[in-house]
């Protein structure tokens, strides 16, 4: 029973990186814009993250600053891809390139240094006193629990419950109509794809503050990746994709208790399982459940820049 | 008469390849900028990358060697473009590749000369077997090939530093972390210069002679620039993508085979370099043409070398990175404005 609980709660914790990151590209998404920066927003927030804490002992300071960081990076890409709108794969990844080498450069100086104050894990009285589970589930960081249930339903409720949220998602699905009803499509896209972007560098500073917590090259370890290949999976939903970043959370989590418990896998090919395990979630579901992929499927505008004057 | 700004659907060339050159020349100008805040003397940096790239022989040679993978890899993301599909996974193709070279140098008795052909062959079957599983998933369940190639490239260095931690390691003792010296080398012709270079070259040339005046060439660019279109006209869109992509990753596949048998020598962490992703940036500047790809390889072999020789200057090799972003970035923006024409008309 051990096992269970020590599972679920790495899982949690790991799977808020995930989680974060992932809404912040449900964000982009619906409104029609893919980012696949998220990595290389990740490694920025997560070395803003860690700098500001050595300099100043406010981990609140750390995710502030990071998520700030992000929203400039984030205005950058918008501005490439929404105004400009250059090919968005390709500024994507132009921005996970940028930020994994400058988050790098800066990073050298703070590799290995272990964060001088952590989000520290807070114990709600009661619950976590509850068998088997509760210390699992209520032993954790105050941000674990923005992450998976206060952002969610706001985001949720956002999306699907009110009249600025039908706006956004017209524009993702369908923009020349978007404009034609006098929605503003290229406002609603570069802000909502700057506060994705912001989410995105909040995770970095999540893993470094409450998750690692330090730096070193290499600690975000495609996690960017693993986000937006989640937000595929959770059809572009809030709530799912943060239940699908707790199932991928589970997945790292098993590596991790593998180490710690020498079962005998290699630790690189146990570290081989969260990778392994999204492509087969992006896979199996596909081939599994025909008649949900239209429900799931993505805003039909995702991807393609709008021009107003070219139809 | 009038004048105004017309965006239209098609590219302009020149100005495609002017954006490219601005995007570089732009991504340098903001890297000097960086190192002249941060106190460096440019001149004294800008003296030692040219000793160490074209100044001098051992920094041609070192270009030479570095070149080869980066056509390998340029090439193997631009042959998929063709075909409309986004092989981000050169680099974990490029391990596979490697891993399968060693295992026949490592495992296979007989003279250069007999396994020289397996050890090339294996490499091509590993970079087809690192993508065969995103290749499929594309072509039968619409899975986006783009993150699960690349999702593999975590998995591709990982088995490589398993391998060479654990059951590959060099039995002497001597290092921690790569095989013993492999016992084959590929033959070099200047230097340590060896022979993947033409043949990179070659392959690059006869693959762009293959897509652009054959009948199945013309069928795959058909297919990747309007897969609609290629249904009406009866072209096999399922299965020129399926061929196309397997070829793309046997020739990330030769790339990490030539790197561990011409270049490294023994297979070690950290063998792929980022070479897959700069593979991409090659690719982007090459918009699909083999001299492109060639030229692409060239130019980011001397930003790649220029920042191996400044690490002994106290640059950080993600510099290297960073630019790359920054050059791709440009460089997307540029492709874009490149669509706009000053229209001139005059009033009727």
């Amino acid at each position: 029973m051990d096992l269970l609980a020590g599972l679920i709660q790495t899982a949690i914790l790991a799977g808020g990186v995930l989680a974060l990151a992932a809404l912040g590209e449900v964000l982009a998404e619906r409104v029609g814009v893919v980012n696949l920066g998220v990595e290389g927003l990740i490694a920025l927030g997560a070395i803003t993250g860690i700098a500001t804490v050595v300099a100043v002992p406010s981990p609140t300071l750390g995710l502030v600053l990071a998520m700030l960081v992000g929203l400039l990076a984030g205005m950058v890409f918008a501005t490439a891809t929404v105004i400009i709108r250059a090919n968005q794969i390709l500024c994507g990844l132009a921005l996970t390139l940028m930020g994994t080498g400058v988050a790098a450069m800066v990073g050298k100086a703070y590799s290995g240094i272990p964060a001088p104050v952590t989000f520290a894990p807070i114990a709600i009285p009661f619950l976590s006193d509850l068998p088997l589970v509760g210390r699992a589930l209520f032993t954790q960081n105050i941000l674990v629990y923005v992450i998976y249930l206060v952002l969610p339903f706001a985001l949720h409720h956002l999306l699907f419950r009110t009249r600025h949220g039908l706006d956004l998602r017209a524009v993702g699905e369908n923009p020349a109509a978007a404009d034609a009803a006098g929605i503003p499509v290229t406002r609603i896209r570069f802000w909502y794809v700057s506060a994705g972007a912001a989410l995105a560098a909040g995770a970095g500073a999540y893993l470094t503050l409450a998750f690692v917590p330090s730096w070193s090259e290499g600690v975000v370890a495609g996690r960017g990746w693993i986000a937006v290949a989640l937000v595929i999976f959770a059809g572009y939903r809030p709530w799912t994709a943060v239940g699908a970043a707790l199932l991928f959370g589970l997945i790292t989590s098993l590596g991790f208790v593998g180490q710690a418990r020498n079962w005998p896998i290699a630790a690189p090919v146990l570290s081989m399982l969260p990778y392994l395990g999204t492509i087969a979630l992006m896979i199996v579901p596909v081939l599994a459940w025909q008649k949900v992929r239209r429900l799931m499927a993505a805003p039909a505008a995702l991807g393609e820049p709008y021009f107003r004057d070219v139809r | 008469m009038s004048i105004r700004i017309q965006r239209v659907p098609s590219e302009n060339v020149a100005g495609g390849i002017a954006a490219r050159l601005i995007a570089i020349l732009l991504a340098l100008l903001v890297a000097a900028i960086v190192f002249a805040i941060s106190g460096a003397d440019l001149g004294k940096l800008g003296s030692h990358v040219f000793k160490s790239t074209f100044g001098s022989r051992f920094g041609l040679m070192d270009l030479g060697l570095i070149v080869t993978p980066l056509i390998l890899t340029g090439l193997a993301v631009t042959v998929a473009m063709k075909v409309g599909a986004w092989n981000i996974g050169a680099e974990g193709q490029f391990c596979a590749g490697a891993i399968a070279a060693t295992a026949v140098a490592l495992f296979v008795p007989g003279p250069t000369i007999v396994v020289l052909p397996l050890m090339f062959v294996a490499g091509a079957v590993g970079g087809m077997l690192w993508i065969l599983i995103p290749t499929l998933a594309r072509a039968y369940a619409d899975v986006s090939e783009l993150i699960t190639t690349l999702l593999l490239n975590f998995v591709g260095a990982l088995f490589i530093y398993y391998l060479a931690t654990g059951p590959w390691l060099d039995p002497s003792g001597l290092s921690f972390a790569a095989t013993k010296r492999l016992p084959h080398d590929v033959p070099s012709f200047w230097g340590d210069v060896h022979w993947g270079l033409p043949i990179a070259v070659l392959l690059t040339i006869s693959l762009a002679g293959v897509l652009n005046y054959t009948r199945w060439g013309y069928e795959v660019r058909i297919a990747g620039s309007n897969p609609a279109a290629a249904r009406y006209a009866a072209i096999p869109f399922r299965r020129h993508l399926i061929v196309v992509m397997l070829m793309s990753g046997a020739i990330a596949g030769l790339a990490g085979m030539f790197e561990v048998i011409g270049t490294t020598h023994r297979l070690q962490g950290g063998i792929s370099n980022n070479f897959g992703y700069i593979g991409i940036m090659v690719a982007v500047l090459a918009r699909g043409s083999a001299i492109g790809v060639i030229a692409g390889a060239a130019l980011m072999a001397v930003i790649l070398k220029s920042g191996i020789a400044l690490q002994t200057q106290g640059v950080n090799i993600s510099t290297v990175l960073a630019l790359t972003g920054l050059i791709l970035f440009f460089t997307a923006i540029g492709d874009e404005l490149s669509h706009y024409r000053i229209v001139r008309s005059k009033p009727a």
